[in-house]
């Protein structure tokens, strides 16, 4: 509209800020449980109907971040598929077993599987695969279910900055900011292992009562159980393995990550296909295709918001903030990617950052890697602060405790509150170190 | 006299031994209530929105999770009504302390028998936090008598004065 009634600069800024942050306050406090990504593309819409961004500028900036979007398609595709072969629950029972009877070992063994599937498969497939799939075992154990649910929720941040594939949000940020393997890899798995470390340490002092016990093993589903059908299983295994070691070659030589993930999950769904264990139709079911509405709305406002010049400002805020150290450049990037995380979800935070730290090209490679990794570091570990949720949902947990209802989120929060700020800096720390 | 026992999966012999000691003229009858706790499906949920997905996990692994659930309680109760012979078994869904008091008013139980908190292992220490709050729930808002049970810890006196 006011792309036809040209306004003042001034009023254009204010507006396009209103609109991000009602956006934003949107997405934190979820109004009458509307959908993030139906805010998210609203605000755009708003935008785009306003004429504070041209549909070309719009439309150029999906564009340009293809291989975030393809990357969650195919990592949401390869996670089902292979769900759907078992491999996570064949996993899961092959953790137990290992653990011959102890509780303890158990624990250890669900904290490095959950590990593992973060590293490769990201941590979407720890959160909500692995998870019910450890609550199913642990239940029919008959071992305390909280113990183990939190090392699986938290595990799969904590081990979500190993490989770029990791997270989403990793690919949301190399996209823009590219780090070479190496770079990436010095960077980032040294904290990742410290955080993992400490992760397992905190948890193991909290449940030490709980993990004193033994399991019977005759309660254990048999490995061919979680199987569901052999050759599609083994099949589901080689390709894994093949996107896994593709996923560091094309890391280290710098192709989209995007391609690997989709390639492997068109490969899973022909072998699927072929032995008849899903459909078309099943699979689709099993995609989250609001988050791509999601993604897209944010990228579309938050490229409105930089145009303005608004977080620009941020990211010479933060640069400031820094004093113009490395050391400075990791603090303040952990501490303001964390806290942001908490504020809203991890996918704006990190849309935010990567547009705040686009003039940060003129600082030492030092201050440019110190802010990339702390961003990527503080987006992908702040969420255990607030586990279930962001803030919101923390406060709004903390109104029902008021009304007394009591709510088991809350043990998330205290534990969340405990561990987290340690991690943080202990891997902010690691990251200095190794700049 | 009523009694209602709860068992929360490691405690069936430690509620054995408290019933024998109940030296009444009266005879007694026995519940058994297991209550599945449905806090951690709800942290489930939870996680599912902070990932932005559609609420509940997919069919086939929520009736995973809710047969599991079922079959663990039974299992349970069968374990307790082997220690109980005529028992009546009351399984049961939800927060364990409230619906352990909700059911012992509608049961009508005459005493509530509850052990300080589940036991997987390890010594029985005394002191503070060793009553869960389950247990400290059920001795505040229980519509009758409760008999709260607790480990010997003998070896761990005297304390100090």
């Amino acid at each position: 509209m006011f792309q036809y009634f040209p306004i003042p600069e001034l009023t254009r800024t204010l507006l396009t800020s209103l609109v991000g942050v009602l956006t934003l306050i949107g997405i934190m406090t979820r109004p009458f449980r509307w959908n993030e990504a139906k805010i998210a593309i609203g605000g755009a819409g708003v935008l785009l109907l306003l004429g504070l961004i041209s549909p070309a500028d719009a439309f150029s900036t999906l564009v340009r971040d293809w291989n975030t979007f393809l990357f969650f398609l195919g990592m949401m595709a390869l996670s089902a598929l292979a769900e759907a072969a078992g491999l996570f629950d064949w996993l899961a029972v092959q953790a137990a077993r290992l653990a011959g009877k102890s509780a303890a070992r158990l624990f250890l063994n669900v904290f490095l599987l959950g590990s593992l599937i973060s590293m490769i498969l990201s941590n979407d497939a720890t959160a909500l695969i692995l998870t019910p799939i450890v609550y199913v075992l642990v239940t029919k154990l008959r071992l305390p279910v909280l113990p183990y649910l939190f090392a699986c929720t938290f595990i799969a941040d904590t081990a979500s900055f190993l490989l770029p594939v990791s997270n989403p949000i990793n690919i949301i940020i190399i996209s823009r900011f590219p780090l070479d393997l190496w770079t990436f890899v010095r960077l980032l798995f040294l904290p990742s292992l410290v955080v993992i470390g400490i992760n397992i340490g905190v948890f193991f002092l909290l449940y030490r009562k709980q993990l004193k016990g033994t399991f019977d093993i005759g309660r254990l589903p048999s490995a061919e159980q979680a199987v569901k059908h052999q050759a599609y299983f083994r099949y589901t295994c080689c390709v894994v393995a093949l996107v896994a070691l593709a996923y560091v070659i094309a890391s280290a030589i710098q192709l989209p990550l995007s391609l690997v993930a989709l390639s492997g999950a068109v490969l899973l769904l022909i072998g699927a296909l072929f032995w008849k264990q899903t459909s078309l139709r099943q699979t689709a079911k099993r995609i989250s295709w609001s988050i791509f509405g999601f993604i897209a709305g944010m990228f579309i406002v938050v490229r409105a918001i930089e145009d303005t010049g608004l977080t620009s400002m941020f990211g010479n805020w933060l640069i400031h903030l820094s004093g113009g150290t490395s050391f400075g450049a990791v603090m303040v990037g952990t501490a303001g990617a964390a806290l942001g995380t908490n504020l809203i979800n991890n996918v704006p935070m990190a849309v935010v950052m990567i547009s705040a730290l686009g003039g940060i090209q003129h600082a030492s490679l030092a201050i440019q890697h110190g802010f990339i990794a702390a961003t990527i570091f503080g987006c992908d570990l702040g969420p255990n602060l607030t586990t279930v949720g962001s803030l919101a949902t923390v406060l709004w947990l903390l109104i029902l405790r008021q009304r007394d209802v009591d709510v088991s989120g809350l043990d998330y929060f205290k534990v969340g509150v405990l561990v987290t700020p340690l991690m943080l800096l202990a891997g902010a720390l690691t990251i200095w170190l190794l700049l | 006299m009523r009694v209602l026992c709860c068992l929360d999966g490691t405690n069936v012999e430690q509620v054995n031994k408290a019933t024998e000691m109940l030296s009444t003229s009266q005879p007694l009858t026995i519940g058994l209530i297991y209550v599945t706790d449905t806090g951690p499906r709800h942290d489930i949920e939870h996680l599912r929105e902070r990932f932005l997905r559609p609420p509940g996990p997919p069919p086939p692994r929520e009736e995973e999770m809710r047969q599991a659930e079922k079959a663990s309680a039974q299992d349970i109760l069968d374990e307790g009504l082997h220690h109980f012979p005529g028992a009546e078994a009351l399984q049961r869904q939800g927060r364990p302390e409230r619906e352990i008091v909700n059911t012992a008013a509608e049961w009508q139980a005459d005493l509530v028998v509850i052990c300080s908190r589940a036991e997987y292992g390890g010594r029985h220490a005394i002191g503070p936090k060793s009553v869960g709050h389950v247990a400290r729930f059920v001795v505040d808002h229980a519509p009758c008598p409760v008999l709260l049970v607790r480990p010997l810890a003998r070896e761990q006196f005297p304390i100090s004065r």
